[in-house]
């Protein structure tokens, strides 16, 4: 069975076709392209999402009991919400050197993990002045507002990575579209961070870091229907 | 690549007749059809050649080709629900050992494959799952690394792994037992043939026996008459 198994392995291969009408139709007018530069894409997309995450909170204003909160878990948190951005945006965006192949399985990690570690440390830590609000169970429904904003947010940095990636993802796109939702997700955590005052647990862990959640799932749904397609 | 991108037509026909080759014994493997696997060629060149600009300069084409062929025939597999040729008429059988077992001018020197072997084993390879299938021949057939295979397949390593030593277990049960009939058969033939020789043989050796029994019967001198043995002495 080895013998004809590596037999086969060592046959040359097969003459191949001549190139099809439509190929030699599309290279009679070949234009310049330009190649696809990940690290650039991956700044140009944190510049531009930032920018929007800035602007979206500027017209949203600031949270009112930010002064009451101690100040080394409002900065640590907002870090957090940046790595949570950066990493699945890095791991979706860029290749390992020399390959063009997505890294899918770190991606679909970060993607997952980032999901769930922020829904559990807003369940977690949460801490309140006497300026913030609680919801609770009570009230919970009415958190569906932050949900939104999130989700607004995590869309900029969503739809230009999918720009960013037509074309480049024939395997494994959708963890990759999963990974770029959390990152967006997690944009859209920190908007809500630095916004929202609600500071109950269940909020925060539930919906805030549901946001990321959801995000992912969404654009696992969604963008790979744009990266796949095909280019013209 | 990077010349093909910035505009040279003679660059993508180099690429095209020094992987087109490579992509399309792949794709016959797959799609065990000929014809089905001239079109996923020309799409997935197709599809190359619209994706251009997401090409990183400096990597690696070939793994993302291959990727964009085998995401190529997976779509065309589900579309049509061809996945699997069941290899019923002959007609598409004799085309793709032949077609892999053709050889090019400058590698003459390469072991040749019996035709018949060659449709045992695809016969046999077109049976397995899908994913298993495409393990066996990335990493076997094409002579892949398991990274690779895992790479353009769109899986992890270690499943790729398992898909590949699953799929080679398959293909080694689903020969040996098409070969266990035949040997069988050898087998039984060998016997008979064995029993006729033998029997041949015993029958040449027994009329050798017998002719030469007669031979030495006449050779045999006269008895000397007991008594006179020292009669003439005396």
């Amino acid at each position: 069975m080895t013998d004809i198994v590596d037999r086969l392995a060592k046959q040359p291969p097969p003459a191949a076709p001549a190139m099809s009408a439509a190929l030699e139709g599309e290279l009679a007018h070949l234009e310049k392209v330009t190649p696809r530069r990940p690290l650039r894409q991956l700044a140009t997309l944190v510049g531009i999402s930032l920018v929007y995450g800035a602007g979206l909170l500027a017209a949203l204003t600031m949270r009112k009991d930010m002064n009451e909160l101690p100040m080394g878990w409002i900065v640590g948190a907002a870090l957090a919400w940046l790595f949570g951005f950066a990493v699945p945006s890095y791991l979706a965006l860029v290749p390992r050197p020399g390959t063009m192949a997505p890294r899918w399985p770190l991606a679909a990690a970060s993607a997952i993990i980032a999901s769930i570690a922020f829904v559990i440390l807003g369940l977690l830590v949460h801490p309140s002045g006497r300026s913030s609000l609680h919801y609770g169970w009570e009230h919970f429904g009415r958190g569906h507002t932050c949900l939104e904003i999130g989700l607004a947010a995590a869309f900029v940095p969503v739809v230009v990575g999918a720009l960013f990636l037509r074309g480049a993802l024939p395997v494994g796109s959708r963890w990759i579209a999963a990974a770029l939702g959390a990152g967006g997700g997690c944009l859209g955590g920190l908007v809500l961070h630095l916004h929202c005052r609600v500071a109950d647990g269940l909020h925060i862990g539930l919906i805030h870091g549901g946001v990321v959640l959801v995000a992912a799932l969404l654009s696992a749904a969604l963008v790979p229907r744009a990266t796949d397609r095909p280019l013209r | 690549m990077q010349r093909y991108q910035d505009g040279d037509a003679g660059a993508f026909r180099e690429l095209y007749a020094l992987i087109a080759p490579r992509l399309l014994g792949y794709l016959l493997k797959m799609a065990r059809s000929r014809a089905l696997a001239d079109d996923l060629l020309q799409q997935t060149f197709l599809k190359v050649h619209r994706a251009r600009g997401a090409y990183v300069r400096g990597a690696d084409p070939l793994p993302w080709i291959y990727s964009i062929a085998h995401r190529t025939f997976i779509d065309e597999a589900r579309k049509t629900q061809r996945a699997i040729v069941k290899v019923g008429g002959d007609d598409d059988v004799p085309e793709v050992a032949a077609g892999l077992t053709g050889e090019s001018a400058d590698r003459i020197d390469e072991p040749r494959v019996d035709p018949e072997e060659a449709k045992a084993a695809l016969d046999a390879l077109a049976q397995l799952p899908e994913q298993q299938r495409e393990a066996v021949v990335l990493t076997k057939l094409e002579g892949k690394s398991v990274a690779e295979a895992a790479e353009i397949a769109g899986t992890t390593v270690g499943a790729m792994k398992v898909r590949a030593h699953r799929g080679y277990e398959a293909l080694r049960k689903i020969l040996g037992a098409s070969a266990a009939p035949a040997a069988k058969k050898a087998a039984a033939g060998f016997i008979a043939a064995s029993l006729l020789v033998g029997l041949g043989l015993a029958a040449v050796l027994a009329a050798i026996a017998l002719a030469a029994g007669g031979r030495i019967t006449r050779r045999l001198p006269e008895p000397v008459p007991s008594g006179c043995v020292n009669g003439g002495a005396a």
